[in-house]
């Protein structure tokens, strides 16, 4: 049990009106709710430390798998993995950090040596964190906790900036197409782009398609004629 | 004859948790005039080396490593609050020594060079929390010291209370630990406006009694809004008044209370040899049977240093006064029996609800749920 006073706070109190604080309650994060619904593979040999390793995560309560050697595959379901970045497996191609599309698992790099040689390897396999050897139990949880959160933020950033880059170019084809029209119909703009959501709403596609496919026929028609736009 | 087994002993009795530093000195020191009355450690006596780190965690930890470097012991007994024993961890973790540790605490920590014999949140928090809202309401005042273990303790009330229907957290507030009535008068204000079904204090040391005593000042009733605890023990009640205590609830693996002949035979040995000039409580029984589970390793090991005391150690059994507990080989914690009691008018427990089997130790838990059937207690009421 702690008893450390805080010693900001921690004068003597009496008589004192109360010190209104912010209320130390809140909602447990997900990422620790999530700790013993989690699937981890160790890929790290069978020695001290890999065992300390799977002891720890154990007592966290998280559902372990050891794998060594390395498979070119991990288990399905993996949410995080553990890999251990070795100087004798430094030639070896991971692809599950990088998988795109579906979700590939959280990564933690196991490191003995910090050389350039095997930190650039460790930059190289994206991993979220770093857990130095000798393996200690304190700090596992932390780390462990907060490489999920970087990389679920580092997911949803990624998906975010598709998003976006999808609609910049498709704003980049609505004014393609608004000058195509202006020229061609001699119209302003305004009128240009309700021809162009006029064609969206009556074959149900998006403004933005239609833009790009008159962009794209504009491109066919023009072939040889040089430059419309 | 042969050298003697000595041990370090850092339980603390000056400082702010004296308290309950004096009560583990008793409760360590019990056990070993019985061990030496038994014979000893094949034919070795047990002798304590004991320093006074004072309540102060920098004195825990330079004292730890004086035990271990001039004084070449192998295991120390000590430490209460949870900053002496961050203080002393990596002292032996560094020498590769062994810390028996009889507290209760938050949880989320293992250390292979400590034993955990005092409970942790699922061993006691859970039991509280059940016994509370179905007897009384979930509608929770917290109020605590001002640092970690209420924290986290409060966080953890305020989860499983909040599973419960018709739940809600009125107030919470931490106060220094040199906390006196007048400040506490304050907070039993803004309580008689809001009406609460319960009060959960993690207040420690030397204040809980002023907690308390603001609490009868404002003239309330335990029998409609008690006070629940999980630090405020028998030592506490003695300092505090019997008549001010009672009718509030603590839960806990130990209560002077316990009706077992291991239980009776202990406090008669003990006030054979203080009198009535003790308060047996739960850190005290951690104390006296941590010690009686190295003098068993040990005489299987025939040494004390780790390496050969561990394998013995983890997973053995003791019949302790609470019951028979054991040491869990995975996460070096204690298989306890949670308890809840309802503070009495003899300064005692009237124990209300118990746990029919030991109950695991998950020191990592971090959601707990209200009505697990692990946890659940058998009634003893009425």
């Amino acid at each position: 049990m702690d008893a450390e006073p805080n010693k900001e706070t921690g004068s003597a109190a009496t008589g004192r009106p109360l010190l209104e604080r912010k209320p130390l309650l809140r909602a447990t994060s997900p990422q620790l709710k999530e700790l013993r619904q989690l699937r981890i593979a160790i890929v790290h040999p069978d020695d001290a430390d890999g065992r300390l390793l799977a002891q720890q995560l154990q007592r966290i309560g998280c559902q372990v798998q050891a794998i060594w050697p390395p498979q070119p595959s991990l288990p399905e379901g993996t949410d995080v993995v553990f890999l251990a970045v070795r100087p004798d497996h430094l030639q070896l191609n991971y692809t599950w950090t990088q998988g795109e599309g579906e979700s590939p698992p959280t990564a933690i790099a196991v490191v003995n040596y910090e050389n350039p040689t095997i930190v650039s390897a460790v930059l190289e396999l994206q991993v979220q964190a770093i857990l130095p050897t000798p393996i200690r139990s304190f700090g596992l949880l932390s780390t462990l906790v907060l490489a999920r959160r970087n990389h679920k933020e580092s997911r949803q950033q990624q998906q975010r900036i598709a998003k976006l880059q999808a609609k910049l170019l498709g704003q980049r084809r609505v004014a393609e197409a608004k000058a195509i029209l202006m020229q061609t119909h001699q119209i302003n703009e305004d009128q240009a782009y309700d021809m162009i959501r006029a064609q969206a709403m009556s074959r149900r596609s998006s403004v933005e398609d239609i833009a790009q496919a008159i962009v794209h026929a504009s491109e066919i028609l023009s072939l040889g004629k040089g430059v419309v736009r | 004859m042969n050298d003697p087994v000595r041990v370090g002993i850092l339980y603390s009795a000056t400082g702010t948790t004296s308290t309950i530093g004096q009560s583990q000195l008793q409760g360590a020191q019990l056990a070993i005039d019985e061990i030496n009355e038994s014979g000893g450690l094949l034919g070795r006596e047990l002798v304590a080396v004991r320093y006074d780190p004072a309540s102060t965690p920098a004195r825990y930890a330079a004292l730890a490593e004086q035990l271990i470097v001039r004084d070449g012991i192998n295991v120390i007994f000590g430490c209460y609050m949870s900053s002496s024993r961050k203080a002393v961890i990596p002292i032996v973790e560094k020498w590769n020594r062994l810390l028996f540790y009889p507290t209760l605490y938050e949880g989320f920590e293992f250390s292979g060079n400590v034993i955990y014999t005092g409970a942790v949140p699922n061993q006691n928090s859970v039991q509280l929390a059940d016994y509370m809202t179905s007897s009384f309401g979930a509608r929770v005042y917290l109020i605590g010291s001002d640092y970690i273990y209420p924290y986290e303790s409060n966080r953890i009330m305020g989860e499983l209370v909040m599973q419960h229907p018709g739940s809600d957290k009125l107030g919470e507030h931490y106060l220094p630990l040199d906390a006196t009535e007048r400040d506490y008068a304050a907070i039993m204000q803004d309580i008689r406006a809001r009406q609460p079904d319960f009060i959960f204090s993690t207040v420690v040391g030397d204040s809980t009694a002023s907690l308390y005593r603001a609490y009868a000042d404002a003239g309330f009733n335990p029998q409609t809004m008690p006070i629940a605890s999980l630090t405020t023990s028998e030592a506490e009640i003695a300092q505090m008044g019997a008549d001010v205590a009672a009718g509030h609830f603590t839960a806990a693996p130990y209560f002077q209370s316990i009706d077992s002949p291991a239980n009776a035979r202990c406090l008669a040995r003990l006030r054979q040899r203080l009198g009535d000039d003790c308060r047996p409580n739960l850190c005290w029984e951690a104390a006296y049977f941590q010690m009686h589970l190295f003098a068993n390793a040990f005489r299987q090991a025939g040494s004390d240093r780790i390496g050969d005391l561990l394998p013995h150690l983890l997973g053995s059994e003791f019949d302790a006064p609470q019951g028979r507990i054991r040491l869990d080989p995975g996460n070096h914690h204690t298989w306890l029996y949670p308890r809840v009691g309802r503070a009495n008018a003899q300064g005692g427990f009237t124990i209300v609800r118990q746990a029919t089997r030991a109950v695991s130790p998950d020191p990592y838990l971090v959601t707990h749920s209200l009505g697990d059937w692990t946890a659940s207690l058998g009634a003893l009421e009425n």
